[in-house]
């Protein structure tokens, strides 16, 4: 195997499985909230940040930051959701509301960020430190370890969706919100433990993915683009899709990069997804909405 | 008698309710009033001494509202969620920058060419996306403005400038002007773009195609099932939007001398949602208003540094979540009830079959 090949590969799953996991948090909401999060790159910034605080200012290990940068970035989506999200559930106007309120939050989040630290680039440790060379390719430790922790994320959700009392509320209230409602299903609180659940999956994006580039006020962006993409590609709402469109995406972008240059990574993505909205508009796994009167 | 009868069939046609009809007229004391008032101002204003400094306050103004009416029209009357306007204004700003830097082209030729080339540009985004719905075109234009970054940052030389953007492009010269002669020239052409554009946006918000949009927004099943053919409604505005915004990227860029690659940055996106949120969303004042409220703050705001952004993100947030109306229809609703010079007409009836009370926004 030629040590570009490996190179692509190894660069696009590891690169597919942290979209995943990002997408996986913006499908959840989007299938049972009907938000479009475009906030979803804050979360990913306030969990990095936290972690970054904890590790840098209070000198404790990584392995401590980590839960806390993610419960930070749960409890922050949280608090987002109890002051913007929930005034306007079930009003009209609900989509305007919230994808602009998101878009203030995020300009928010990182004008925060650079006033509480600054706008230079940080570095957060990563949480196993070591490589090895598989066919010239250099393999991190921490990259595995990535790998592994989506997966398993995946894994997890997947069975808390399927198995538990309230994954199943979490699919019924995204299936047919007022019938859930009509099965003493607590529709709003659901609302939140499913903002909650996605803050927590960008937070841990964050800690794990900020060791690859550096960490600055904006550098959630450009994840939550790649995110967005893969949750359309795979079709909104689908927890499926995002996995395979995330370790698709993932692959793709990483052999247009190592064989056709950088510049084209974004361009060969994005030219992608239109052809895949031509031809399938739901994505891959994705239902076809019912339009209604 | 064949005139007479033609007399008679117009007499014979329904009469419009004036106050509910969309294509009403507004007074022409008010248009002339208000052209006046633009035509005088600067010369009032070069007598004191931050006068200046003011006009080009009002210079910012106009370019600034051409380009959040621009958007309002789709965005807020159209209920596309199109976040390439910001892309398109430096579609017009690089064409008409290009066109004078290589080639050397008189400024004033040049920005006649750059909303043409916006309008190609919103053609080329509009033909794939304006089909979808929601989230895809959110997805979609957010995807062709960090394009144009990239292209604009690493793309040719004559392009990019190395990545900075166009920095020496030939500024507008009238005549010999100079010094506040000049200012209150180039306040005349902003004015100008401004008043045409607006009276654009005007005709068409209150037009049939106007009233189709709004339909397709408010009920867009049952708009298309009226007849409406919502693609082309949308091409057709999409492709309005872009003209005024092409023209007033051109315009900038000779205003300025230049045009920087940090107008990418994701501050001015929301500058401008701020103007349409603050202002209203979805009407016809709102964006103007808005434009003037944020443009005049952030001279205020403008020593909080990084505050200013902070308070602006989390105000939009407010407004958009408890306030959504924004501040027209308050305004609005003041006029009419203290100002107005007679009490409006009673509210069409709206049928209850109607999927939602549509009164306000006609």
């Amino acid at each position: 195997m030629s040590t570009q090949f490996v190179q692509a590969v190894w660069g696009g799953i590891l690169f597919g499985s942290v979209y995943g996991l990002m997408a996986l948090g913006l499908t959840l909401v989007w299938g049972a909230v009907r938000l479009l999060n475009l906030a979803h790159g804050a979360i990913f910034v306030v969990g990095s940040y936290v972690a970054f605080f904890v590790v840098s200012k209070l000198n404790l290990p990584i392995l401590v930051a980590l839960p806390i940068g993610v419960l930070a970035a749960a409890a922050f989506a949280y608090l987002m959701h109890l002051i913007f999200i929930r005034p306007v559930i079930g009003k009209p106007g609900f989509d305007n509301s919230t994808l602009i309120a998101t878009v203030g939050i995020s300009i928010a989040v990182s004008a925060a960020a650079i006033l509480i630290f600054n706008p230079e680039y940080k570095v957060i440790p990563p949480i196993i430190s070591g490589n090895f060379t598989l066919s010239d390719v250099q393999i991190t430790k921490q990259g595995l370890l990535v790998i592994g922790t989506s997966l398993a994320l995946f894994a997890l959700v997947y069975l808390f969706l399927t198995y538990t009392r309230r994954g199943m509320a979490i699919r019924a209230v995204s299936q047919q919100q007022e019938a859930a409602s009509l099965m003493a299903i607590p529709v709003v609180r659901t609302y939140g433990m499913v903002i909650a659940i996605s803050g927590a999956l960008a937070g841990l994006a964050g800690v794990l993915l900020s060791p690859f580039f550096f960490l600055n006020p904006n550098s959630g962006f450009n994840p939550m683009i790649q995110a967005l993409i893969v949750t359309i590609f795979g079709g909104l709402g689908s927890v499926r899709g995002a996995l395979v469109a995330g370790f698709v995406l993932g692959i793709f972008e990483s052999f247009v990069e190592v064989y056709y240059g950088v510049a084209w990574a974004q361009p060969g993505v994005f030219l992608l997804i239109i052809l895949m909205l031509i031809v399938r508009p739901n994505g891959l796994f994705g239902i076809g909405e019912v339009r209604r009167l | 008698m064949s005139a007479q009868a033609a007399g008679a069939v117009g007499v014979s046609r329904p009469q419009l309710d004036q106050a509910a009809a969309p294509w009403r007229r507004p007074s022409i004391w008010a248009i002339g009033g208000g052209l006046a008032a633009g035509i005088v101002l600067p010369l009032l204003l070069v007598r004191i001494d931050i006068g200046t400094y003011l006009i080009t306050l009002l210079i910012l103004f106009f370019v600034q509202a051409v380009v959040a009416q621009s958007w309002n029209l789709i965005m807020g009357y159209g209920g596309i969620y199109s976040f390439a306007q910001v892309a398109l204004f430096a579609v017009g700003g690089w064409t008409s920058g290009v066109l004078v830097h290589s080639l050397g082209w008189n400024p004033f030729l040049a920005i006649l060419i750059s909303p043409l080339v916006a309008v190609v540009a919103a053609l080329g985004i509009g033909l794939p996306t304006l089909r979808l719905r929601g989230v895809y075109v959110v997805l979609l234009t957010l995807a062709f403005h960090e394009l144009a970054r990239v292209f604009a940052v690493t793309g040719p030389r004559f392009i990019s400038g190395g990545g900075y953007g166009l920095v020496t492009v030939q500024t507008f010269q009238f005549g010999d002007a100079i010094g506040d002669q000049r200012t209150i020239y180039l306040y005349y052409l902003a004015g100008l773009i401004f008043a045409i554009a607006t009276f654009v946006i005007w005709r068409v918000i209150h037009s049939p195609l106007g009233v189709a949009m709004t339909a397709l927004r408010d009920s867009e099943t049952y708009a298309v099932s009226r007849g409406i053919n919502q693609f082309r409604v949308r091409l057709v505005l999409f492709a309005i939007s872009a003209f005024f915004t092409g023209l007033a990227g051109g315009y900038s860029t000779h205003y300025n001398g230049g045009i920087s690659t940090t107008i990418f940055d994701f501050p001015r996106i929301i500058d401008l949602l701020a103007m349409i949120v603050i202002g209203g969303w979805g009407t016809f004042g709102g964006p103007i208003l808005g434009a003037g409220i944020v443009i005049g703050l952030n001279q205020y705001l403008v020593a909080l540094g990084d505050y200013q952004t902070l308070i602006l993100g989390l105000a939009l947030a407010g407004i958009a979540v408890f306030a959504p109306q924004g501040l027209w229809p308050l305004i609005r609703r003041l006029y009419e009830n203290y100002l107005a010079p007679e009490p409006l007409a009673p509210a069409v009836e709206v049928s209850p079959a109607a999927p939602r009370d549509t009164t306000e926004e006609l």
